[in-house]
C-alpha cells in the first residue's frame, strides 16, 4: 500500500498517459528499442538473408537468391577445410560484409559490379593475392543480378522480378506451343503447294533442286513428268483460308513478345501496370485480340490433326465471343501485374481494386502498406480501398477464388517460392506487403521494422490459395510466421543482472513492443529507473493474460534497451495495451482460419467426448449388470465400430475360388498369352475376348477330339477339355484318358 | 477442371480405340510364338491408353521380333539389323511429342546393336523399349546369340556354345543413367501387361526384357518354368507390381522389391533360376536426353537456313574485320 503510494506516479501514467514528476522518462528524450534487437545493433555484420540476389543469370533453382547463401557456397568449393582455407574464408567474409555495408550506404549495381568493387576497395591496403582471390571467388559466384537490400524499394522490386521470372517461363511454354501450331500450318500449306499445278511448274522444280545441279535437269521435261501423276491441290479454298488466317493471327500476336528477332513484328503489349484502373482498361481493350487469338489457337489445334468438321465447328466458332472465355484460356497470356507505389493505394484509380479482384480477371496486385501502428493505437486510420491496410488481405480472402499472401518485406524471400505460385496461378491474386516502417517512426532499418511487424502479429503473413483445395486446411497457411500455434512469438533472451551474472531466459514479442519501434508512438511509453521497479509491475503479456479486476492493480511494461545495451522498464499505458489486446484478437481470428483453437473444430470434440463418455458409462453399467446375474442389456443397433470391423473382415477375406471342376470345357482366359495355336485347330470353337485372350466361344462347333487336341498344344496347358457331349464321338475312350491330364 | 478451348473441343473430338484399330497385318510368326503375347500387350496399353495411332511409332532393326511394327496399325520404322536406339532417338529429338516404342531382339539388341545400345541407356531418351529376349537368332534359323545358354547347340555352335550367357539385365542395370528396367515373361499375360504399362508411364528409357519362347527352335528351354509356378520370382511393391490376388495364389514365390534400391535390384537380376518378374529399376530423377538438349524445337526452313549459315559463318573471311578468320 505504502509502495503504491509511493509510486502512484505510474499508475497514474498507466491509466492516463500523463507523465508526471522526474521518475518517468519520456522514450523520446531517451531512445530505446525492444531488448530483443539488443542483438541486431549492426545489420551489415549479421549474416542474414539480405541482401539478395534478383538472379538474371547463371544456375539456380529459383528467382532469388540469398548472398549469404551464395557466399557460404563458394567458400565450401573454394576453400579448403581447415586452417589452409582460413585466409580465403576471412576475405571472402570481409568482402561481403563490404557489399553489405555498400548497399546501406546507398550502391546500386549487379553483383558483379559490385563485388569488383568491393574487391578492389579490400585489394587495395594488401597484396596483390588478394585481389586475386576476391576475384576467384567473385568467378565462382555463378549468378548475377542486381543486389537489393531489404528497403523501401525492395517489395515493388521483388514482386516485379517475381512475376517476370513467372511470365518467362509461361512464354516459352506458349512460344513451344505457338511454333509447333505454326510448323505444322505452314508444313500444310507447303506439301499442298508441291502438290499443285504452280508447284509443279519447271521453275519450282528448278528452286527446289537449288543452284549447284540446276544445269544437269530438263525441268520442263520433270514437270510433266511429275505433274502426270500426282494429285492436284487438295486444299480445299475454305480450308486453305482457315488455315492461312490462323497462321497469321498467331504469327501476328502482341501478348508473348516475339523470341524470334528483335524488330520483326510489331512489339508486343506491356502488362506493368502502377494502377488498377489502366490495367483493367488495358485488359478490356484487348479482349477481342484474345478471343481472336485463343479460337485461332483452336482451330490451328484442330486443323494439325486435320479434324476440323465445318458442319459442327464453324457456328461454334462463329458464336464464340468473350463471355465464352474460361480462366484456363486467360492463363495462357500474360498476367497483368499492378504494383502499386508506396502512398498511392487510396488514389481514385486504384478504387476498384476489391471489385476487380472479385470479378476474376488475370490481375496480380501487389499492395505496400507502410503504416500499421497509426490506425490502431491512434484510432486515425489510414483507409484505402474501404479497409485498415493490416486487413486488406484478409478482406480479400473473403471473396474467395483467389491467391492472397500477406507478408512483411524482411520475409518475401522465405516466401519466395509460394510468390512465385500465386504469381502463375490462374486467375486473380493479391499480395499485400508490410515495406517497413516509414521515415517518420525513426531510425531503424526497414529490415528490423518488417520483421518486427510480422513477429509481433501486427502483419503476420499467410498464404491463401483457393485452388489448393476444398478447405481451410489445405487453403490457408500461416506456418511461416514463428510460433503459429501460440499467442506471441517467442524469443530465447539472454542478459547480465547487476551482478553482471548471466540471465538466460525467453521473452515474447508483442505488438506493443513493435509500437514502441516508431517514435510517435513514444507518449504512450514511460521509462522507469531501476530504484523505482516495483512489485506491481508486470511484464506486458502476463498482464495480458489477467482477468480485468486483477489487471487494474498491476502496471504492464517492456523490457528494452538504451544505446548502450542497458537493460530498461518501459512502461505501457492502458490504450496501448487496448490495441495490444485487439491486436491479439486478430491473430486469434486468422489462427483460427489455420485450423488452430478452430472454434467450431472445438465445440464439435467437446460434444463427440460428451457423447462417448455417456455410452461409455452406459457400456460400464450393462457389464456390471451382467456380470451380477442381470439379464444383459441388449443395445437395439450394433454400435458403429463393430459394424466397421465385419466389413473389413469381408474385405479381407480371399475371394472365391475361381470355377468348380465341371463337365465343360473351359479356358482360363486370363493366363492366355494369345499364341493362335487353339486358334488353328477351330476358329469358331476357340475366339480372342476384347484383351486379345482365348475363350470357348460355342461348346457346340466343337469335337471332343479338337478339344483334346487344343488342351495338348496349349503350352501353357490352361485348356480344360472337360466331358464328351457326344457319346458316339470315335474313339472317346482314348480321348478321355488323354484328357484327364487336363481336368 | 476446365481446359483451355483447344483442348476442350480436340476432347470432343477424340476417337475411342478398339484393340483391333491397332492391328496392322497378320503376323507371320511360327504358331506359338511368345512374340504373339507381347503384340496382344501392347496393343491393349494401346487401347488403354487410348494413344492416337498417328502419334505413336514402332522402331525396330532386324529379326522375328523386329517385324513387330508390321503388325500394329500405327507409325513404324522396320529398321537395319542392330540400329534400332539410333533411329528411334532420332524420331524422337525431332518430334518429342510422339509415343516411341522399340521392340529388339537379343541379336539385334545385345549382338550387333550393343554399342547403341549401351548409349541409348546413358542418353536416357524417353523410348519404351522391349527386348524379345529368345535366346536365338530366330529369322536366320537357329544361330547362337550372346543371351544363348552355354552348351547351346546351333548352327554357329554345332557342338554347344562354349560361352557363359550374357545377362541383358545386369548390362543395363551397370549403365550410367540408367532409369528403368524390368523382367517379364510371355507366358504369363497379366504381368506382361503391368510391366509394359508401368515402362511407357516411366518418362525415361524403360528397358524391359520379355523372356520369350521361340517354340520353332527351343521348344522345350523354358518347360520347367511353364509347368512350376514356384520357379517364378514375383517382385511386388508399391511402387512396382502388386499382382491379382489370382495370380498371387499360384504364384507364391513373392519378394517385395523396392525399386529405387538399385543394388538389391542387381543381386535380384543377375538370378536366372528362379526367374525375377517385375521392375527391378525405377528412378524418375534421371534426367532425358531430349530435356537437356531442348529437343524439338521449331525446325523450319529459316531456322534450318539460320543453323547452317551460322556454322558455315564460323569459317568465312570478313571484309570488316581485317580478314581475320572467325574460325572458333
Ligand atoms: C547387318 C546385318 N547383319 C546380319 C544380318 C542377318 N540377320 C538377320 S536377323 C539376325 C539375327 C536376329 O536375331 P534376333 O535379333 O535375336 O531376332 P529374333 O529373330 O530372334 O527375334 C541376323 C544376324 C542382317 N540382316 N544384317
Ligand atoms: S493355345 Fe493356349 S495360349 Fe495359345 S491362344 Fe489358345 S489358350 Fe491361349
Ligand atoms: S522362329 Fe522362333 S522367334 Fe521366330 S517366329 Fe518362329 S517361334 Fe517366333
Ligand atoms: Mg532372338
Amino acid at each position: 500500500m505504502d509502495m503504491a503510494a509511493r509510486f502512484q506516479d505510474q499508475q497514474v501514467f498507466h491509466m492516463t498517459g500523463r507523465r508526471s514528476g522526474d521518475g518517468l522518462a519520456a522514450l523520446d528524450k531517451s531512445p530505446m528499442r525492444p531488448a530483443l534487437f539488443a542483438g541486431y545493433r549492426d545489420l551489415t555484420r549479421l549474416r542474414h538473408d539480405f541482401p539478395l540476389v534478383l538472379v538474371e543469370s547463371g544456375i539456380t533453382d529459383g528467382y532469388a537468391v540469398s548472398l549469404t547463401l551464395l557466399v557460404n557456397h563458394v567458400i565450401e568449393t573454394l576453400a579448403p577445410r581447415g586452417i589452409e582455407g582460413e585466409r580465403l574464408r576471412k576475405h571472402v567474409l570481409r568482402l561481403e560484409r563490404e557489399l553489405r555495408a555498400g548497399l546501406a550506404g546507398g550502391a546500386e549495381g549487379d553483383l558483379s559490379e559490385l563485388w569488383a568493387t568491393a574487391a578492389a576497395k579490400l585489394a587495395s591496403d594488401a597484396d596483390e593475392s588478394v585481389s586475386k582471390v576476391l576475384a576467384l571467388a567473385g568467378d565462382s559466384l555463378g549468378v548475377d543480378g542486381a543486389l537489393v537490400d531489404c528497403d523501401d524499394r525492395l517489395p515493388s522490386r521483388f514482386m516485379i522480378h517475381a512475376w517476370r521470372h513467372v511470365q518467362a517461363q509461361k512464354a516459352s511454354v506458349f512460344h513451344g506451343h505457338l511454333d509447333r501450331l505454326q510448323r505444322r500450318l505452314s508444313d500444310i500449306l507447303r506439301a499442298a503447294f508441291v502438290r499443285s499445278e504452280a508447284g509443279q511448274r519447271p521453275d519450282a522444280l528448278r528452286a527446289s533442286v537449288g543452284g549447284m545441279h540446276a544445269d544437269d535437269f530438263d525441268f520442263t521435261a520433270m514437270s510433266r513428268l511429275v505433274s502426270r501423276n500426282a494429285p492436284k491441290d487438295q486444299l480445299p479454298a475454305s480450308r486453305r483460308r482457315r488455315i492461312e488466317w490462323a497462321l497469321s493471327v498467331l504469327t501476328s500476336q502482341r501478348f508473348h513478345a516475339s523470341r524470334s528477332l528483335p524488330g520483326s513484328g510489331e512489339a508486343s503489349y506491356g502488362f506493368l501496370f502502377d494502377n488498377v484502373a489502366e490495367a483493367v482498361a488495358a485488359y478490356r481493350e484487348r479482349l477481342p485480340q484474345v478471343v481472336e487469338l485463343v479460337k485461332a489457337i483452336a482451330i490451328a489445334e484442330l486443323e494439325a490433326r486435320n479434324d476440323y468438321d465445318e458442319k459442327d465447328h464453324d457456328p461454334f466458332f462463329e458464336a464464340y465471343d468473350a463471355n465464352s472465355l474460361t480462366a484456363d484460356d486467360l492463363a495462357l497470356f500474360p498476367d497483368y501485374l499492378v504494383c502499386i507505389p508506396v502512398g498511392r493505394n487510396d488514389l481514385p484509380e486504384n478504387a476498384s481494386l476489391m471489385d476487380t479482384l472479385s470479378s476474376g480477371l488475370p490481375v496480380k496486385v501487389v499492395v505496400q502498406v507502410t503504416d500499421l501502428l497509426e490506425e490502431a493505437s491512434i484510432g486515425t486510420g489510414h483507409f484505402a480501398f474501404g479497409v485498415r491496410s493490416a486487413r486488406l488481405a484478409t478482406a480479400a480472402m473473403g471473396l474467395g477464388g483467389m491467391f492472397v499472401l500477406q507478408a512483411a518485406s524482411s520475409s518475401l524471400y522465405r516466401l519466395r517460392n509460394r510468390i512465385e505460385h500465386g504469381m502463375g496461378c490462374s486467375g486473380p491474386a493479391l499480395f499485400s506487403v508490410f515495406a517497413g516502417a516509414p521515415e517518420a517512426a525513426g531510425e531503424l532499418p526497414r529490415y528490423l521494422t518488417a520483421a518486427a511487424a510480422m513477429e509481433s502479429r501486427a502483419f503476420p503473413a499467410f498464404v491463401y490459395d483457393a485452388a489448393a483445395g476444398e478447405n481451410w486446411a489445405t487453403r490457408f497457411s500461416i506456418e511461416h510466421n514463428r510460433n503459429p500455434e501460440i499467442d506471441w512469438a517467442k524469443e530465447p533472451f539472454e542478459y547480465a543482472d547487476e551482478q553482471m551474472q548471466r540471465v538466460r531466459g525467453e521473452s515474447a514479442f508483442t505488438y506493443a513492443d513493435f509500437a514502441m519501434c516508431d517514435k510517435r508512438n513514444a507518449a504512450h511509453f514511460a521509462v522507469v529507473p531501476r530504484d523505482r521497479w516495483t512489485s506491481a509491475m508486470m511484464p506486458a503479456v502476463d498482464w495480458l493474460a489477467l482477468p480485468e479486476r486483477e489487471a487494474t492493480e498491476r502496471i504492464p511494461y517492456l523490457l528494452a534497451v538504451d544505446g548502450d545495451d542497458a537493460l530498461h522498464r518501459v512502461l505501457v499505458d492502458a490504450r496501448m495495451m487496448q490495441a495490444t489486446k485487439r491486436c491479439l484478437l486478430l491473430w486469434h481470428r486468422i489462427q483460427e482460419h489455420a485450423g488452430i483453437h478452430d472454434s467450431h473444430a472445438e465445440r464439435l470434440l467437446a460434444r463427440e467426448k460428451a457423447a462417448w463418455e455417456i455410452s461409455r458409462n452406459q457400456e460400464l453399467d450393462a457389464l456390471r449388470k451382467a456380470s451380477a446375474g442381470a439379464p444383459t442389456v441388449v443395445s437395439e443397433a450394433p454400435p458403429p465400430a463393430a459394424g466397421a470391423v465385419a466389413a473389413a473382415v469381408a474385405a479381407s477375406a480371399p475371394p472365391p475360388e475361381e470355377k468348380p471342376p465341371s463337365d465343360d470345357p473351359w479356358i482360363e482366359t486370363a493366363r492366355c498369352p494369345s499364341c493362335n495355336e487353339c486358334q488353328l485347330i477351330n476358329p469358331e470353337l476357340f475366339l480372342y475376348n476384347e484383351n486379345k485372350q482365348a475363350y470357348i466361344k460355342d461348346a457346340n462347333a466343337r469335337t471332343f477330339r479338337q478339344l483334346v487336341e487344343a488342351a495338348e498344344t496349349c503350352q501353357v496347358a490352361i485348356i480344360h477339355p472337360g466331358k464328351p457331349r457326344n457319346p458316339d464321338e470315335p474313339g472317346l475312350e482314348e480321348l478321355m484318358k488323354r484328357a484327364e491330364a487336363f481336368n | 477442371m476446365a481446359k483451355p478451348l483447344s483442348q476442350c473441343i480436340i476432347k470432343l473430338h477424340e476417337e475411342q480405340h478398339n484393340l483391333e484399330d491397332y492391328q496392322g497385318g497378320v503376323p507371320r510368326w511360327c504358331n506359338g510364338c511368345g512374340d504373339n503375347a507381347i503384340l496382344a500387350a501392347v496393343q491393349r496399353l494401346c487401347r488403354d491408353e487410348n494413344l492416337a495411332p498417328e502419334e505413336t511409332v514402332f522402331v525396330s532393326g532386324i529379326g522375328c521380333s523386329s517385324r513387330f511394327p508390321h503388325y500394329m496399325k500405327t507409325y513404324g520404322f522396320h529398321g537395319i539389323h542392330g540400329r534400332a536406339f539410333p533411329i528411334a532417338q532420332g524420331v524422337k529429338m525431332a518430334r518429342p511429342d510422339l509415343n516411341v516404342f522399340v521392340n529388339t531382339g537379343d541379336g539385334d539388341c545385345c549382338s550387333i546393336g550393343a554399342a547403341h545400345w549401351i548409349h541409348a541407356i546413358r542418353y536416357n531418351m524417353n523410348l519404351t523399349v522391349i527386348l524379345h529376349d529368345n535366346h536365338v537368332y530366330g529369322l536366320t534359323k537357329k544361330q547362337a546369340s550372346p543371351t544363348s545358354p552355354i552348351g547351346f547347340k546351333s548352327n554357329t555352335t554345332p557342338r554347344g556354345s562354349i560361352l557363359e550367357a550374357l545377362n541383358p539385365l545386369t548390362v543395363t542395370l551397370g549403365v550410367q543413367n540408367v532409369s528403368f528396367v524390368a523382367q517379364g515373361v510371355d507366358w504369363i499375360p497379366e504381368l506382361l501387361y503391368d510391366i509394359v504399362s508401368r515402362a511407357f508411364h516411366h518418362r525415361g528409357f524403360s528397358f524391359i526384357r520379355i523372356i520369350q519362347r521361340c517354340p520353332e527352335f527351343l521348344p522345350k528351354m523354358f518347360e520347367p518354368w511353364l509347368h512350376d509356378p514356384g520357379k517364378t520370382l514375383l517382385l511386388t511393391h508399391a511402387n512396382g507390381l502388386q499382382p491379382s490376388a489370382e495370380l498371387a495364389r499360384t504364384y507364391k514365390n513373392q519378394r517385395e522389391h523396392d525399386p529405387l534400391d538399385i543394388h538389391r535390384a542387381r543381386e535380384i537380376a543377375s538370378s536366372e533360376d528362379p526367374i525375377p518378374v517385375g521392375i527391378l529399376y525405377q528412378n524418375p530423377e534421371v534426367p532425358c536426353y531430349e530435356d537437356l538438349r531442348g529437343a524439338g524445337g521449331p525446325r523450319t526452313v529459316e531456322a534450318i537456313r539460320k543453323g547452317l549459315d551460322a556454322e558455315f559463318d564460323k569459317f568465312t573471311f570478313w571484309p570488316d574485320d581485317g580478314n581475320q578468320s572467325r574460325a572458333a
